[in-house]
């Protein structure tokens, strides 16, 4: 059985997913009657004529703007057609869409929902995360999941110009709406390993660099440690 | 030659091409002030070069050319930070941009559909 939930967007992110984005759109569709939009952030393949064919609304960046540059299009896109619930979701076959009703489910108490799934990250990973926790004062298991559920007052939040220049949907984005005073909870949730591809962050040294120092510099800026700087 | 006449054509010199680019149009205005403000401060430094030295006594700096580097460093670190920041101002810009756009297009795809 279906169920309708007519104010609940699904955005999904995509960069070169031809394998799998058809295949997540489709269990979405199967199971929910939800709108389901990609955002094809300057795809090389047929990314785009996949998802428009498995019936997604296909917004295209003319050039790419990383993961949350393409998520905060979704976001803007949810806002401008006054949606209520917005739930974004990674195209590398990571998450399940029967994990949505278990975010929609707990949306109801708060303003975002994470799925998360701690587990994952290899023993570097729990290091860095725990660095990012210390100096942010953001006490949740899962930082870096893309599995999440945003509702009207988060979208809105998110949508504004002060987070356009964000570069990663987990660190920044979260001490934006912690500062904000939003209601983050976090729901257990199952993910596959990735089926294709590998993660965008954790992929060269050079990468990996590069995302601890912008993030890094993120949470001395506006963390914990810059907050008391700012109210004294 | 005196080392007055040399200063002198060098800062004559670079005054009048910065002068010339900024009537040429080829720099925004709002960098034209800043440009203008540099064109006439090597223009005086370059005819009066001892102006540095009354500078640095009234400063009581004993080497007067640690004060001109002092004031030129710290002059090309504040044009340096206003490019950053100018710089990020227009990332914003221009990914607010794609995004809109994006958008735009979704929507009339959804339309024609």
């Amino acid at each position: 059985m279906k169920s309708s939930c007519e104010s609940v967007i699904v955005l999904i992110p995509a960069k070169n997913e031809v394998q799998t984005v058809g295949k997540i759109i489709d269990e979405i569709k199967s199971k929910l009657s939800v709108t389901v939009v990609v955002i094809d952030d300057a795809s090389t393949d047929d990314t785009i004529k996949i998802a428009r064919t498995a019936g997604a609304i296909v917004l295209s960046l003319p050039f790419s703007l990383g993961a949350w540059g393409a998520i905060q299009t979704g976001l803007r896109y949810a806002a401008k057609h006054n949606f209520k619930i917005a739930i974004t979701m990674d195209a590398d076959g990571q998450h399940e869409a029967d994990s949505i009703p278990i975010l929609l489910n707990a949306i109801h108490q708060c303003d975002v929902v994470i799925g998360a799934y701690p587990q994952r990250g290899s023993l570097s990973r729990q290091v860095a995360w725990q660095l990012f926790r210390k100096l942010s004062g953001i006490n949740l298991e899962d930082l870096t999941s893309g599995l999440r559920a945003y509702n009207s007052k988060a979208i809105k939040l998110l949508a504004s110009k002060s987070a356009t220049l964000l570069d990663y949907q987990d660190m920044g984005v979260l001490i934006l709406l912690h500062s904000a005073g939003l209601q983050i909870v976090e729901v257990p949730t199952l993910m596959h390993p990735r089926s294709n591809g590998h993660s965008r962050i954790f992929n060269s040294w050079w990468a990996v660099s590069k995302y601890m120092l912008c993030t890094g510099i993120l949470c001395l800026a506006h963390g914990k440690y810059g907050e008391k700087c700012r109210t004294k | 030659m005196s080392y007055q006449i040399t200063s002198a054509i060098l800062g004559l010199c670079l005054a009048t091409i910065i002068l010339w680019l900024i009537r040429r149009d080829r720099l925004h205005s709002r960098h034209g002030f800043w440009w203008l403000v540099v064109a006439l401060g090597v223009m005086v430094l370059g005819v009066f070069p001892t102006f540095i030295d009354k500078l640095a006594v009234f400063f009581g700096v004993s080497y007067p050319p640690t004060l001109l580097f002092i004031l030129g460093m710290g002059m090309i670190l504040i044009k340096v930070i206003n490019m950053d920041l100018h710089q990020s101002n227009l990332e914003r810009k221009i990914r607010s941009l794609a995004q809109r756009m994006a958008i735009l297009e979704g929507e009339k795809q959804d339309e024609d559909l």
